[in-house]
């Protein structure tokens, strides 16, 4: 195995797994597809190149910036659309069409913010890649070390929240059954807050690392957009976790499986790389249509264990 | 021609264009209940068939050089320019080139909504909505990077199908795109009128209730993907024909589903006159905001996001005070006007 493709493909799942993180935690906290997510991408990806562009340094100084930018946003767009319209009773469909609406305004803030950069300070904010203020750590680069282990970290942290704490009992209880969580004196407002400022943050964290790794413009988290939404519903949205096996088995087909690919048809097949995800989401919703998260591997561990036993 | 027909009629066309779009969506969304956010798909299709069919038909027709023709994308705005030359003799051989190409989009935008809807149409709400979205990249996808197909990002020119009536080009523009409309809105009527629209109905409404009447909801549903899917088609193939040219980076997710839905819900959910009314609004600000972006120069940035963020901001307001659009749904008529009026009488 070529070590620099395994570790070009640890890189693209680690992202894709920060990225596609936020959507499915709102997902299974609040039942809304969030769209408008992508834009906190490029938003905090725009935040860390300014304050690069004016102060220097590393931009990985920056990202709490870029965590603090998506969790504000985040929070914005829960409370001043998405807790009215619930109130109002409004359906999920509906609340993902206030979320296309949000992008739309976010998206547009971006841009006008980028001709601000370009026209007033001449920043090349149409177009700009920071890689190459990238630092090497016995051998291994800053983007690969940041994706990987906040991508660990985060895992954990929620592993530790949701299992040992009140607050995590709180968020799997209103998750489960919201109006009996409220009865028993839960606060589902404050629940979904959370949530929704964890997703936006951990879309902060991939939008702060986006310019270290990837060409960075106005809209360059929408063009994540489709690949997002595929590794959260191949991850499925009943387990967290799912996201992170989603984003692991779709970042590594589409890395190993376009080289395969290249070796057999040539190297004018690697373009085609973009459309593994979506056929890899095909297969899944024809024969898994609820996702990785669904499949019980500690029941699956279980039974070839007691199979083993009873050879 | 007169600076302000010229704005008219522009903004005629692109009214055409998203109008006919989003009777797609409503057909599929407001009628059928299903969430086609794959809608980009059948759009692209109808307007990748129009950037590939005329130009290879009439340069078989022209009988155009080999040489060239062995790269028509990469040689398309030679080629079309030879058409261009002989179409200005042959007012009935464009049209009837258009009206076929038309057809074959649209029934390459069937396809594209039947086989888009295989594998997610089980699914509901707005979980069949998400997986339509990232189905919907597909084409956009094989479009920008395979050359020979529509010339990847450098696009095709299209032959221009209306060059016989040189400067009166745009007038028969917007008459054929009025035609279309006039006819798509009637059958469209007929259809949502019809014992078929009442049965789309109550499976938008209540798929449990329309399944124990002995309704198959998922062929329903799928044949409402795919009409409306057609329908889409027909947007994209009239787009490229006005344009004479086709560009897949122009065909992006955000201008042909995001905004087509915004439209649709701010003029109204299952009333075609609601539709009409919501993209006349969005079209008519988005034209003159592009109109008068060269007087706000002085601006440091490009007023032309602004479109966007007022459009986000005026969505947010209708579905939060209003979510049932500027032009609520009305019931179905069962009867015809004149037997209603007999009735009363």
């Amino acid at each position: 195995m070529n070590i620099s493709v395994l570790y070009a493909a640890i890189i693209y799942s680690s992202m894709l797994g920060l990225m596609s993180f936020g959507v499915t935690f709102v997902k299974i906290t609040s039942n809304v597809w969030n769209v408008a997510h992508t834009s906190f991408i490029t938003f905090a990806a725009y935040i860390v190149f300014t304050f690069e562009s004016f102060y220097g340094n590393s931009p990985y100084l920056y990202l709490p910036l870029g965590f603090i930018i998506g969790a504000f946003l985040a929070i914005i767009e829960y409370l001043l659309i998405i807790d009215p319209l619930r109130k109002r009773g409004s359906s999920s469909l509906l609340m993902l069409v206030s979320t296309i609406a949000f992008l739309l305004i976010v998206d547009g803030i971006i841009d006008i913010y980028s001709d601000y950069l370009q026209n007033i300070y001449k920043f090349p904010s149409k177009n700009f890649i920071l890689s190459y203020l990238d630092f090497n750590f016995l051998g291994f680069n800053g983007i690969f070390l940041f994706s990987f282990t906040f991508l660990i970290i985060i895992l954990i942290l929620l592993y530790l929240i949701l299992t040992y704490t009140k607050f995590g009992i709180a968020l799997r209880a209103s998750v489960d059954d919201p109006i009996l969580a409220s009865v028993t004196g839960i606060n589902i407002k404050y629940v979904n807050i959370f949530a929704w400022f964890i997703a936006g943050g951990t879309a902060g964290i991939a939008g702060a690392l986006l310019p270290m790794w990837t060409q960075c413009f106005p809209g360059v988290g929408d063009t994540f957009l489709a690949i997002i939404f595929s590794v959260s519903i191949v991850g499925g949205v009943q387990q967290i976790y799912g996201t992170f096996l989603g984003s692991f088995l779709i970042g590594f087909i589409q890395i190993f499986g376009i080289l395969g690919l290249s070796i057999i048809f040539g190297s004018s097949i690697l373009v085609y790389q973009y459309l593994i995800p979506m056929i890899i989401m095909i297969l899944v919703l024809l024969f898994l249509p609820e996702g990785l998260g669904k499949i019980n591997f500690r029941k699956i561990i279980i039974n070839i264990k007691k199979r083993r036993q009873k050879k | 021609m007169n600076i302000f027909i010229l704005f008219v009629v522009d903004l005629f066309a692109l009214f055409s264009v998203y109008l006919v779009l989003n009777l797609a969506l409503n057909f599929q969304l407001g009628y059928g209940g299903v969430p086609n956010f794959g809608l980009v798909l059948s759009f692209t299709g109808g307007a990748m068939v129009m950037g590939w069919l005329p130009i290879r038909i009439l340069g078989w027709l022209f009988k155009i050089p080999e040489s060239l023709m062995s790269n028509v994308a990469g040689n398309s705005s030679i080629i079309a320019s030879i058409i261009n030359t002989n179409l200005q003799t042959n007012p009935l051989l464009g049209l009837g080139i258009l009206i076929i190409t038309l057809i074959l989009g649209m029934a390459f935008g069937a396809f594209l909504g039947f086989i888009s809807s295989l594998p997610a149409i089980r699914l509901k709400s707005d979980y069949l909505a998400i997986s339509l979205l990232a189905l919907g990249v597909i084409l956009y996808y094989i479009g920008l990077n395979y050359f020979p197909l529509v010339g990847g990002t450098l696009g095709v020119v299209v032959p221009d199908l209306y060059t016989y009536f040189g400067i009166n080009r745009y007038i028969i523009v917007t008459v054929i795109f009025f035609i279309i409309i006039v006819l798509l809105i009637y059958i469209l009527t007929l259809i949502v009128n019809s014992p078929y629209g009442r049965v789309l109905r109550a499976m938008r409404d209540n798929e449990i209730a329309a399944s124990s009447m002995g309704k198959n909801v998922i062929k329903i549903r799928m044949q409402s993907m795919v009409i409306g899917s057609m329908i889409a088609a027909l947007a994209g193939g009239m787009y490229a024909s006005y344009n004479a040219y086709f560009g897949i980076a122009g065909y992006d997710m955000s201008s042909w589903t995001f905004i087509p839905w915004l439209m649709v819900l701010f003029g109204g959910l299952a009333n075609n006159y609601g539709v009409i009314l919501g993209t006349f609004i969005y079209v008519t600000l988005e034209k003159l905001i592009a109109y008068f972006q060269y007087n706000l120069t002085f601006l440091p940035f490009n007023v032309i996001w602004l479109q966007y963020i007022l459009l986000g901001f005026l969505v947010l307001i209708i579905l939060i005070y209003r979510p049932k659009g500027l032009l609520p749904e009305k019931p179905s008529q069962t009867l015809s006007k004149n037997k209603v009026k007999e009735l009363k009488s």
